[in-house]
């Protein structure tokens, strides 16, 4: 058993999965999609909607670019991609109004902010535009979801020190004193740096030199 | 040159399908979003009445329980008990507010209150739009004016607590509520002379 799970492993697709959720996280390796992690983590319930929608840009985006990858001209594939993901973001905008109105009204103006996410374009451009579908779709479901889990880790650390909940549900006792900044652009940076400093250390990434 | 021609035709061939596709979905889309709209505006109008309902009887009840009069471009909702609310909205911090507010038959006092639309900092600002907030403006006067003061030091029937942490919005939503209650007052006032 476990010797099949370490063969799985070493397959393309293994090595994809692993990469996307950790060698190459988009977050803390890439370095990518850092202004949505610091803007909408401040509640749990934002980070799990805005995971899940970034991820379902990505894998629309990076299935269809890798599908017409043989017919898109070189000179205009940004253009393609942008023309791409943002079909894609109106849609998940125009779907979250008409069926979750609630949803979307907590997210605000970030659902249409995906736009601007640059995770889906790099893995458009860096793998999705040179590799067959399959492997493609698998590279943006990893990368989405090591997004979608950094931004709900980031999101409980500040939910929890800013207004001592997880998901709307008191966890710690009502005696504990909520730290405003957390809640708060700069709260964000410095948890998202201590979170950087503590994932590249156990990654053992080192700044290239 | 045929490289280019193709390019070309790609690009108008992509923008002719996305455009085609969000437009569809607009169509198909757009009356439930509608919908949508206008069921949250009349089950919040019916919240600030203090009239229970259930999610597939808002439109039911609304019109049974609901007048709206039209006066100099202004338009105020009445319920049976004579009971005003009308829309105010202004700008925020970051960005407009906009909700509805319920008065008494006596004009005074405030009988609801409830936020339509803000983008103020979410957790700070965001919180006007909290129950726990809103549920504060009961009962208070608006007369002379309402003052929204520091967290936990309200004391007088017009003044309410504001947000910590969000003392701009809070001011912000002062100015709004009281600039609109004048406006609307006049007018209120002017009808019953």
């Amino acid at each position: 058993m476990f010797k099949k799970i370490n063969r799985l492993l070493y397959t393309r697709a293994g090595r994809i999965l692993i990469n996307g959720l950790w060698r190459d996280n988009p977050i803390f390796c890439m370095i990518l999609g850092i202004c949505s992690s610091l803007a909408i983590t401040n509640r749990v319930e934002n980070a799990i909607a805005m995971g899940c929608g970034v991820t379902f840009c990505l894998l629309a985006t990076s299935t269809i670019v890798s599908t017409i990858r043989n017919l898109i001209p070189a000179r205009v594939r940004m253009i393609t991609y942008m023309v791409i993901i943002s079909t894609f973001v109106i849609i998940v905008d125009q779907f979250l109004k008409a069926y979750f109105p609630t949803i979307s009204e907590a997210m605000g103006p970030y659902v249409g902010l995906i736009i601007t996410n640059c995770i889906i374009m790099g893995r458009a451009e860096s793998f999705a535009i040179k590799n067959p579908v399959k492997y493609s779709f698998l590279d943006a479901l990893a990368s989405g979801l090591g997004y979608t889990y950094t931004l709900i880790i980031l999101s409980i650390i500040r939910e929890v020190l800013a207004f001592g909940t997880i998901l709307r549900y008191r966890i710690v006792p009502l005696s504990w004193t909520n730290w405003v900044v957390m809640a708060m652009a700069p709260g964000a940076f410095f948890v998202l740096a201590l979170y950087l400093w503590i994932m590249r250390s156990i990654a053992k990434l080192e700044p290239r030199k | 040159m045929k490289e280019r021609i193709l390019m070309i035709i790609f690009v108008i061939f992509l923008g002719t399908v996305s455009a085609g596709l969000l437009t569809s979905v607009n169509h198909y889309l757009r009356p439930k979003i509608d919908k949508n709209k206008e069921l949250k505006f009349k089950s919040s109008l019916l919240d600030v009445f203090n009239l229970s309902y259930t999610k597939d009887k808002i439109e039911k009840i609304f019109d049974e329980n609901i007048r709206i009069y039209h006066k100099n471009n202004f338009t105020f909702y009445k319920s049976l008990n004579n009971e005003v609310a009308f829309e105010f909205s202004g700008a925020g911090l970051w960005g407009s507010i906009s909700g509805i507010i319920a008065l008494k038959s006596d004009l005074e006092t405030i009988h609801g209150l409830k936020i339509l639309h803000q983008t103020e900092t979410p957790g700070l600002g965001g919180r006007i739009a909290e129950k726990e907030f809103l549920d504060q403006f009961k009962n208070k006067k608006i007369i002379p004016k309402l003052l929204i003061v520091s967290a936990t030091k309200a004391t007088k029937e017009n003044e309410v607590d504001a947000i910590t942490g969000a003392t701009m919005t809070s001011k912000a939503f002062e100015d709004i509520l009281n600039k609109t209650i004048q406006q609307y007052l006049q007018i209120l006032r002017s009808e019953l002379n």
